[in-house]
């Protein structure tokens, strides 16, 4: 119990708003995923699953490097099920076909959590060098497909510009863009070795030296826009699935 | 068109159209009779003499007055017996005298035709008959009566009247009908009896065979006229299912956007085209399937107020049976 109350005396107000603000969207984005259309499913449970990845920050247990793994592969998972929603959803405005059910997509999420599981007890405990490798494997993807979902939203909505919803993917285009600025700035940090967690472990191997000193003001400005960016996707994206929400009611 | 005195009459009024054309030919013909049957129709007149039960002359003549013979007459006698849609049969007996000029008149060749008498110098003309010793028949008639004077080698031979079995030879009925206002006369030149040839048409030809083939034509024009209405029918079907099709269109346009023509064309096109319209639960089937893409486009109450405006259209169209 102590050790608990130590964690979170240890937390940061702003890593906790963050959560709270992933927290809510999440349920939001669950919520919607129940209560509406099939090709709505992925990307609400997509959104949902950020929360989980981002909870590895209230998480007590996170000095299990393999949980913390977990959430890397969580978030990846995340981003990969929103895309699958959004190009569904780009298919539905080009053929007007809808495929598939929601249970099939509840499964196939959780089937794909528990072999990612599996995958990592059946491997050995990472070490803080692969841990950081998993998430800027994690980083890029966002990067990738975040881009990606940016011109996905930009072609359904010149599809749909003339239907209630429209404005709805005005607003996930925001979204994006402010997951874009979090996670581009997060793997720009990461590439040219100036993140946190490069200096935890360039500490612990006094071989390895940083040049961090050089750039105060590049990495300054990368962890702020991290930072705020990060926790305007949460606001935005809980924002917009009430906002879509209400179009739809 | 041709009117004869009536004669004795042995049936009046029959309904023509009801009737087959060998049985009563095969009637008359057993009984013997003599006389004429006449078949009235609304666009032609058909007369039929009998001399003992023998069919010796047949004419037709159409509203235009132009005229068929024999088995020309007897063959268009037998269509316009399946095909109109009204008709009466007065069958008169005569004597056998009276029917040979009949004979011997329709068989003649008309020298005036529909001369109103008024405008007629009559005495010339009796005069002209007389003097070119002509045999002949000078018809006085108006729209409803008639009478006849055959004159034989210039000289009167005698009457014929409504009523009249034989000539007759009292010229009263003859001066009743010229005494009208609308009388008119024709007059025809005839052969003389004994040039007359004395053919039994029925048995040169085959009435059961003309029926049979006029029924055969009538039958397939019926088909035709049938098959000309189904696809006429299944025209003007096609023409309001399109329109259907179209106002569902623009009401899923007018709640979802540009992309409800898409969903529309896909789902009908899923259905196998808009066919599926005139059946109750492929509509239903279509509005299902609109009402899911919808969900993804628009609120629930726009896609509740498209599916009434959607029903009440349908439903519209279906009283109007389509």
């Amino acid at each position: 119990m102590d050790q608990f109350l130590t964690f979170f005396g240890q937390l940061q107000t702003f890593d906790i708003i963050q959560v709270i603000f992933w927290g809510l969207a999440g349920a939001v984005s669950f919520h919607f995923s129940i209560g509406n259309a099939r090709v709505w499913t992925s990307i609400a449970i997509g959104f949902f699953l950020i929360f989980l990845s981002q909870a590895y920050t209230i998480n007590p247990w996170l000095h299990y490097y393999k949980l913390s793994a977990y959430h890397s592969i969580i978030g990846t998972v995340a981003i990969m099920m929103i895309t699958h929603g959004f190009l569904e959803y780009y298919v539905f405005c080009r053929t007007f076909e809808i495929s598939g059910n929601k249970l099939t997509v509840y499964l196939t999420v959780l089937v794909i959590l528990a072999c990612s599981g599996g995958f990592l007890l059946i491997n050995p405990t990472p070490s803080p060098n692969t841990l950081r490798n998993i998430k800027m494997v994690e980083n890029a993807i966002w990067v990738f497909l975040s881009v990606m979902n940016l011109e996905l939203v930009r072609k359904i909505y010149l599809a749909i510009k003339d239907s209630t919803i429209s404005k709805g993917f005005i607003a996930f285009g925001i979204v994006f863009f402010c997951i874009l600025l979090w996670k581009g700035s997060e793997l720009y940090l990461q590439i040219y070795q100036w993140d946190r967690d490069w200096q935890d472990i360039i500490a612990m191997m006094t071989e390895e030296s940083s040049d961090i000193g050089q750039y105060p003001l590049r990495v300054e400005l990368s962890q702020t826009v991290s930072r705020y960016a990060g926790l305007l996707s949460g606001f935005s994206v809980g924002g917009t699935f009430i906002y879509i929400y209400r179009l739809l009611k | 068109m041709f009117l004869l005195p009536k004669g004795n009459p042995l049936f009046e009024n029959l309904a023509a159209t009801k009737l087959k054309l060998p049985e009563v030919m095969t009637k008359l013909s057993t009984a013997g009779f003599t006389g004429y049957a006449s078949f009235v129709f609304q666009t032609a007149t058909a007369i039929l003499v009998f001399e003992s039960g023998q069919l010796v002359c047949a004419l037709l003549e159409d509203r235009n007055g132009v005229r068929q013979t024999g088995l020309a007459a007897m063959s268009d006698l037998c269509q316009l017996m399946q095909t109109s849609g009204s008709g009466i049969l007065n069958v008169y007996k005569l004597s056998k005298d009276l029917a040979i000029c009949i004979h011997a008149l329709l068989e003649g060749e008309i020298r005036y035709k529909a001369q109103e008498l008024k405008l007629i110098d009559i005495k010339t003309l009796l005069e002209k008959i007389k003097s070119d010793q002509m045999n002949g028949c000078l018809r006085i008639y108006t729209d409803d009566r008639s009478a006849m004077i055959f004159y034989k080698e210039g000289n009167p031979l005698g009457f014929f009247h409504d009523g009249s079995h034989d000539i007759e030879t009292s010229s009263s009925e003859s001066q009743k009908i010229a005494s009208l206002p609308d009388a008119k006369i024709d007059l025809f030149s005839t052969q003389s009896a004994e040039v007359l040839m004395g053919i039994n048409l029925l048995e040169v030809v085959n009435v059961q065979n003309l029926w049979d083939s006029a029924l055969a034509l009538q039958q397939s024009q019926a088909g035709k006229v049938d098959r000309e209405r189904e696809e006429r029918d299944k025209k003007d079907i096609g023409i309001k299912l399109a329109t259907l099709e179209e106002d569902i269109k623009n009401i899923v346009i007018e709640y979802v956007g540009k992309v409800g023509r898409g969903i529309v064309d896909k789902e009908i096109a899923g259905l196998g085209g808009n066919t599926c319209l005139a059946d109750s639960t492929k509509t239903s089937s279509l509005l299902a399937a609109i009402e899911r893409s919808a969900k993804l486009l628009i609120s629930t109450t726009k896609i509740k107020l498209m599916q009434e405006k959607l029903l009440s259209l349908i439903a519209a169209a279906v009283l109007e049976d389509l």
